[in-house]
Formats: structure tokens, sequence, C-alpha cells
């Protein structure tokens, strides 16, 4: 039987973090994914030639001295990453449908306060309360600091409060409540749902610095796959794990896969939805109130996501450089409820991608979506739904396009659509639970399923198990890893790597 | 909510949530000697508590020390208290 000290299920970022560590660390590492290519939600795909990216659109923390800057030198790739900042002056550019106004949005914090400042005249107080206590957040965030050389993630009294209530007590004006909150469609919670806490260590990057990554996902993916060779990290794709075998007093001694094949670790890290990992666990090894905490998560948001690119040889200085987040009210409580039937959110992030030489411009317009709004054909599968599955997506497209040419009518005779994605797409695509685009729903006073599990060689990381999106299911895997590895062991690997 | 309600609330989780037999929910039972529970059960039981009592149960310090069964009581009465 083929012998490992751990294996890892599942290889988007979480996963492939959680195994070079391991493997940086000298051990033993199979990383298994069920798609026939790793990298998960960060791998790239292409339409006739024109690269896009599925789930990683931009990031924060890359400046020198981030979040996400740390975590890659600590990884050794940062030198593999490239980003593209955009504008530092209108980064990203808010719109208001109803209310028929535009915010542009700079980053850095100080330059973010100054730009509010002078939207909002008379809000002062409430903009820099409201980033003092961002800050305040993630600086008694230790986790948040590679440097502190922890992994404590121990809760603050901004964790047991709403997004929404903090807002409340900071201003009354529903325009910067929402400009705010905006970034909640990056985690996909409600205001009113998402702790305070939570959404400032997720915004802080954010509002540090916001860049693409040329090459994006892929760009990722192509650095882990060098790092796996530097250090022998095994990868099977096209497998799973189907049974456990060989338990004793909690601990798992065998596992089998999909292929037959049966292998010995001394420890499996799932990084896939919680519910996905529930149901490899044997009922009878787990209490009732651990399975029920489990069904209890919600899904976050998933999107319904359009494709486009212009023809060659359109003309447009500085194209990627703002992201278009176009709401249609300023209640983001209702933009991001699944029963909410009115004119959806819109984000729209355009990219130039090298393609044989040649700078073609691409557009991905998201729109926040939910399992439920296609629970009608969730039994059916891609490529063999039903002709009313393929007119609700045309009519989401139409949709789109038709806000996309209201604010850009000059793409009109040369934008080409060339893919659409629902949230049962990305579901049966990337082999996700539901199709949402962050795990589970990160709400206040939930407890996330995150480090050991009922089977004690056993773990939960990913963004499900600490915070959404590519920072988030990162910094998990850096926690948990570290509470496998020994305590000097970690530290030592840190230290040695962030010099 | 009376503290009789609150004990056979609690009572009820460990039964239903851990499979508990009633004879071993005794104020002075040791959660982790007595009735099996480990410290990573906490979590769990926690969640079940603040689902059962539709309360927060936020302070880690007071969290951190029950051992008891009596211990959780005390502590859900008088966070029940607060709510008041």
């Amino acid at each position: 039987m083929e012998k490992y000290d751990d294996i890892v299920v599942g290889s988007g970022i979480s996963g492939m973090t959680m195994a070079l560590i391991l493997g940086m660390n000298g051990r033993k590492v199979l990383l298994l994914e069920k798609n026939p290519r790793i990298g998960g939600a960060v791998a790239r795909f292409y339409k006739k030639g024109i690269p896009f990216d599925t789930g990683f659109h931009f990031t924060g923390g890359l400046q020198k001295g981030g979040i996400l800057y740390e975590l890659l030198t600590a990884l050794g790739i940062r030198d593999l990453i490239q980003p593209a900042f955009l504008s530092g002056d209108h980064a990203i550019c808010c719109i208001f449908e109803t209310e028929n106004r535009q915010y542009k949005i700079p980053y850095g914090i100080g330059n973010v306060k100054k730009k509010l400042k002078e939207y909002f005249t008379g809000e002062a107080s409430a903009i820099d309360g409201y980033f003092d206590k961002v800050e305040h957040v993630c600086a008694q965030t230790p986790s948040m600091n590679l440097r502190t050389l922890t992994t404590r993630h121990q809760s603050l009294e901004e964790d047991f409060i709403s997004l929404d209530e903090m807002l409340g007590r900071l201003t009354r004006n529903p325009l910067l409540k929402a400009v705010l909150s905006g970034f909640a469609t990056c985690y996909g919670v409600k205001p009113e749902e998402i702790s305070f806490a939570d959404h400032s260590r997720i915004c802080l990057g954010f509002f540090e610095s916001i860049a693409h990554v040329k090459g994006g996902g892929g760009a990722f993916v192509k650095a882990f796959e060098t790092k796996f060779r530097d250090f022998d990290i095994n990868i099977r794709c096209n497998d799973f794990i189907v049974d456990l075998a060989g338990i004793h007093d909690k601990k798992v001694g065998s596992f089998i896969l999909s292929s037959g094949e049966e292998i010995s670790s001394d420890n499996c890290i799932f990084t896939i939805h919680p519910r996905e990992i529930l149901s490899i666990l044997p009922e009878k090894h787990l209490s009732r109130a651990f399975i029920n905490r489990v069904n209890l998560f919600e899904s976050s948001i998933g999107f319904f996501s359009v494709f486009a690119v212009l023809e060659s040889g359109f003309e447009e200085p500085d194209f990627d450089d703002t992201i278009f987040s176009i709401l249609p009210g300023c209640d983001l409580n209702q933009l991001l409820d699944p029963a909410y039937t009115g004119t959806p959110a819109l984000l729209l992030i355009k990219s130039v991608e090298q393609v044989g030489g040649e700078n073609r411009k691409t557009i991905v317009a998201l729109e926040p979506s939910f399992p439920e709004h296609v629970k009608a054909w969730k039994d059916s599968q891609t490529g063999m739904r039903p002709q009313e599955y393929q007119d609700y997506k045309k009519t989401r497209v139409d949709a789109v396009l038709k806000r996309i040419f209201r604010l850009f009518p000059e793409y009109k005779n040369s934008l080409r659509v060339l893919d659409s994605a629902s949230v049962l797409t990305f579901r049966d695509y990337l082999n996700n639970y539901d199709g949402s685009a962050y795990g589970i729903k990160q709400k206040l006073n939930q407890f996330n399923v995150i480090g050991q599990l009922p089977l004690r060689n056993l773990y939960a990381a990913g963004q499900s198990s600490l915070l959404p999106g590519l920072l988030g299911a990162m910094l998990s895997s850096f926690i948990v890893a570290g509470s496998i590895l020994d305590e000097d062991t970690y530290n030592k690997f840190l230290l040695k790597n962030l010099c | 909510m009376t503290e009789q309600e609150i004990v056979d609330i609690t009572n009820k989780v460990f039964e239903e949530s851990f499979e508990i037999e009633k004879e071993k929910l005794k104020p002075g039972a040791h959660i982790f000697t007595d009735l099996g529970l480990d410290s990573l059960d906490i979590v769990d039981l926690v969640a079940a508590l603040q689902k059962s009592f539709g309360i927060n149960i936020r302070n880690e310090e007071e969290v951190r020390n029950i051992r008891t069964i009596q211990d959780i009581y005390s502590l859900i009465i008088k966070l029940n208290k607060k709510r008041k």
C-alpha cells in the first residue's frame, strides 16, 4: 500500500497552498483532484483561443508587505506572480443606477478616505470611524500577519456585530453605507449577516491595493506546479476518496480512492465544501451535533457570468484599469437575497490578454446568482440541459449586454459574447458542491469547520473554513498546516522564507 | 425561561446531539471524563446550545472553563438573565 504523510483533497488555491507548505517542510504529500486538471476555480479556460478566468479576477494585498504578497513570499512563488495594479485613482467605479450616482474609488486607505470625504461632505467622522475600525480589527487579528508566527484566530468584539449594525452606528447615509459595504459582492454575504470583523479582514487588502495578475488565475496554477515539481508533491487528477478504512481511536488508517486503490496516510486535509467532507465521514463516528452544524450552513452567492471579447484592433486606452460595480439600488441586503428577483448587481471586469502576440480586450460580467435561481434544472447535467434553461441563459446574457451597452455604447458593434455560465455551470464544471462562488455563507455567530475533524487525523481548510476568497482560502491553509506541523518547524519555515 | 427549562433543554442537547443516556446527565457530571466528549466537541456543543436557546454564546473565557453540566446550566442562566 502506498504511504503518505499527508493527503490533500481538492486542488483549488487552498489545496495547492496546503500541499506546498507541507511539501516544503519535507513531508510526502499526495494532492487529489476530482477534475481532470488542478487549480479549481483559479484555473483558466479558453474559448476560441481567448483565456478567461473562472473564479479569480482581481485581488487586494499584492502590494509590497501586503498580506497576499507575504503569503506568496512564504511559499516562494512571489516572483512567479506578476501584479498589474489598477488605477490608483479610480480602481473601482461604483455606479448606482437608480440614484444616478457614480463614485470613483481609489486605493490606499488615506486616498480612499480623502476621496470619500469629497463625495460625502459632512460624513468625515463616519468615514474615519469606519476605516479606524477596519484597521483595528485587522491589527488585532494576529493570524493575518504571518510575521507574528501565530496560527491563533481568536474572536474580537467586532466578530459579534454585523456590518449593517456597525454602519448604522456610523452613518444614516444609505449611499455611503452602500459604498462602504460594496465589497460584499466579493464575499457573497449580506451586510446584515456578516460580522464587521470578517468584512474588515476580507476588505483591508482591497482598500490597500487592487490588482489583476498577469496570466490571471492560471499564473497561480503554473507557479504551484513549478514548486510541486521541486518538492516531489504527487498529483493525482480524476480521483477522489470514496471510503475511509482502518478507523481506530478516532483516527483513519487508510483511504480508499475511486480508482479502487487503498492509500495509507498519517493525515488527510480536505479543502472541499463542508457538506462534501460530511458525505465522506462515516456517520457512526460523528455526533449529531457535528452533522447538524454542517447541515445548517447556507450557500454564499454564485454568479451568472458572461465572457466576452472586443474585436481585434478595438482601441481604448487604460482599458483594464477600473472595475465597474453597478448597483441598481443601495440596499445590499436586498441585492444579495436569493429571493430578490429585480435587476441584479453587476460587476464588470476588463482585462487585456496576450493571444498569439496580440493584445485582446476581454470583459467578464458577473451578476450575483444563487442555486435557488436554477433549481428547476438542478438534476440536469452540462450539455444535456433543456431548452428552458438555454432560454434562461439567453435572457440573462441579453440583459447583461443591454446594461454594458448603456454604459459603453462604443462597444455595441465590437463586443462578442463567447460564453456564459450559470451557477449550475460552475457547479458541474468545477465539481463544487452547489456552484456558489465563496463556499458556505460566512454568517455572524456561526462556527465554521476548520482544523481537526471528528476523526482526528482528518482536517478541514479552504474558504469555507475561515474567510471567503483567494486570501481567505490561502490563509486557512497556513493556519491548518501550522497546526499539523509542529510549532517550531512552522515558525522556522516562515522565518526562513519571509526574510 | 425558567431555570428548569434551561436544565431540560441543555440535557436534551446532550441526549439528542451527543447520544448520551439520560441517567448520566447529572449536574456534577464532567463533560470530558464522564460523558466522553473531547475539547474539539466543545464547538459542536456550543453551536447546538446556541441553536436550541436562540442565544449567542460568545464569551470564550467562560466557554473554555466549562467542565461540568452545571457549568453549562450556570452559563446559560447568566446569558438568559442578560438577554432579559
